[in-house]
């Protein structure tokens, strides 16, 4: 063989093994039981600590927390540290007692137990730390304040839900390299990494901050651009806010690359366009990404006077999806009701009944430390009047079975 | 947190499937390369605290720490091996056929040749294409650039020809 044939060949075997190398990997699903372990390895007093600075750190991050839900928040906390403590560490963020809230649903089969690509996930805390989340927002915002005493539930509608199966979708924590990189592609540069940031950038007209996930309440990785006075509103004659929002987004390369909905509020200033983020089930169709108070979210402009002054959205991270089972449409509105207050005959104003009578698949964040999910639940809606005012009252439970989930 | 030394978080991130892969070339079993990843990253986990960037890197570090755990794990196998072979009174045993013809999925059996290849061209080959400069290469092995490059080019001779002799 000649010298430079030899040499063809090695370069040929370099790049085999480049892509030998490349492509050995571990299982899926023994980064994050190594990461488990190796959490569960370090002194409990260490472990503890971190529970407490994510306390505060989240107490810092919601100024006006009202003092129940801080006292709220110090029960979970206390359940996160014996969590912590009991070496089920940064995976086990999400999971707590399996009968909070009521949200009791069938017994697994054993038959037909299987986790998906994933293993068991963590089950979605929703607001007040229980497994299901019920809100009610007015129906008319001006001059109306949520409602949150308690109901009578029942359900009034038709609920057929044809599959069996959702997708689950997982992410990998964003990390400041990730986060420079965004700003980079925007020509923004870094200025600082404030507390609870990523990083906070300049660009010429504007500031940009990003953000990776929050624990509670629970909030994706977002980016926020704060217009500065130098921003210039957005020209373009005849266009709706939708129109100014997309040339905005076009303008910054910043246009959803997922599936979603538009809906503006032109009820005061600034005019706030929403890009709801959906997310596809197959055998279902498209379900919004909600925050724990029924809420869909995903991207948001807000134009005053034509001016873009500020625009949060998702920040895009790699997301990868797996099938997994879900409970019935019987027991997820079983679920649903249980949140029906007990009767209480000699209370001195009587529980309104609120007739639920909607139902979707959603779908709602559950971090989860180096990786979080987004998972499928059931948010179940109905009207009610309080004092002459009507509300929605929303109720959400997990979809996924209780086999596939933490307990 | 000095600024130089990235979260340990990131560095997991970053080295755990290189890490796996370097150990998979010296191990040739996926199990066996799970323990010893496993025990590598804890051992680095507890060790961050200690780790000083301007000495080294930290890709350096964590595959001195991958290179150390192998070779454990290869005395610990010796030892085994040998109580093993004097208990049962039996030969080494022959690899199964049928395994090896599953192995001959292309890049499966190329990482299992490189497990073959003597211990020195064994790490030469793995941590060059793990990642490391030549420069890297040579101070876990204990030499020059120079000659990690001349090893691990006789490592890629080595390497082919078993390849060739395989039908691979």
């Amino acid at each position: 063989m000649s010298e430079p044939e030899e040499e063809l060949e090695l370069q040929a075997l370099q790049r085999q093994l480049d892509d030998a190398f490349e492509t050995t990997r571990p299982r899926t699903g023994f980064e994050d039981e190594l990461w488990l372990r190796m959490q569960s390895s370090r002194p409990a007093p260490s472990r503890l600590r971190d529970a407490f600075a994510g306390f505060f750190q989240v107490i810092r991050e919601v100024p006006a927390v009202p003092a129940g839900a801080v006292a709220v928040l110090l029960v979970v906390l206390i359940g996160v540290g014996t969590v912590a403590l009991s070496g089920l560490g940064r995976h086990g963020g999400g999971a707590n007692s399996s009968t909070a809230g009521g949200a009791n649903l069938s017994a697994p089969d054993a038959g037909q137990l299987y986790a998906g690509n994933f293993g068991r996930v963590p089950t979605p805390m929703f607001n007040n730390g229980a497994k299901s989340s019920t809100s009610a927002q007015p129906t008319a915002v001006q001059g109306a304040s949520g409602y949150s005493g308690p109901v009578q539930l029942t359900w009034t509608g038709k609920f057929d839900l044809t599959i069996s199966t959702a997708p689950v979708f997982r992410y990998r924590e964003p990390s400041t390299n990730e986060s420079d990189q965004f700003a980079s592609a925007l020509g923004a540069v870094l200025r600082t990494r404030p507390a609870g940031f990523l990083g906070s950038y300049q660009a010429s007209d504007y500031t940009l901050k990003v953000r990776g996930t929050v624990q509670s309440p629970p909030s994706s990785p977002a980016y926020f651009i704060f217009s500065s006075l130098s921003m210039p509103p957005v020209e373009a004659a005849g266009a709706t806010p939708q129109d100014l929002a997309d040339i905005f987004l076009a303008q910054h390369s910043l246009q959803p690359q997922w599936s979603y909905t538009v809906a503006v509020d032109s009820s005061s200033d600034p005019v706030k366009v929403r890009y709801q983020r959906q997310f596809q089930a197959p055998g279902y169709g498209a379900a919004y990404l909600v925050d724990v108070n029924g809420e869909r979210y995903g991207l948001e402009v807000d134009l005053s006077a034509n001016r873009p002054v500020l625009a949060s959205g998702l920040l895009p991270v790699s997301i990868d999806g797996a099938d997994y089972k879900i409970v019935s449409s019987d027991d997820a509105i079983h679920a649903a009701l249980a949140f029906s207050s007990p009767a209480q005959p000699a209370a001195a104003t009587p529980i309104p009944s609120v007739q639920l009578n909607q139902a979707e698949l959603v779908y709602v964040l559950v971090p989860a430390g180096n990786h979080s999910f987004y998972e499928p639940a059931f948010m179940f809606s109905g009207k009610l009047q309080v004092n002459g005012q009507t509300y929605v009252k929303r109720i959400l439970v997990p979809a996924i079975d209780p086999s596939q989930r933490t307990p | 947190m000095l600024a130089d030394r990235p979260p340990f978080d990131d560095l997991y991130r970053e080295y755990l499937g290189r890490i796996y892969a370097y150990v998979r070339a010296q191990v040739g079993g996926s199990a066996d390369a799970e323990d010893i990843t496993a025990q590598v990253f804890m051992n680095a986990y507890q060790a961050y605290a200690r780790f000083e960037a301007r000495n080294t890197t930290p890709a350096a570090w964590l595959f001195r720490i991958a290179r150390n755990a192998t070779l454990d794990h290869f005395r610990a196998q010796g030892r085994r091996d040998r109580l093993r072979r004097t208990i049962e009174r039996q030969p080494v045993a022959e690899e199964d056929p049928a395994h090896k013809a599953e192995e001959r999925i292309q890049y499966r059996a190329l990482m299992a040749y490189v497990a073959g290849l003597p211990e020195r061209q064994r790490d030469a080959i793995s941590l060059r294409h793990s990642g490391l400069s030549f420069d890297e290469v040579g101070g876990l092995l204990g030499c020059s650039e120079d000659a990690a490059k001349m090893l691990y080019h006789r490592a890629l001779k080595a390497l082919r020809e078993v390849a060739q002799r395989e039908g691979v």
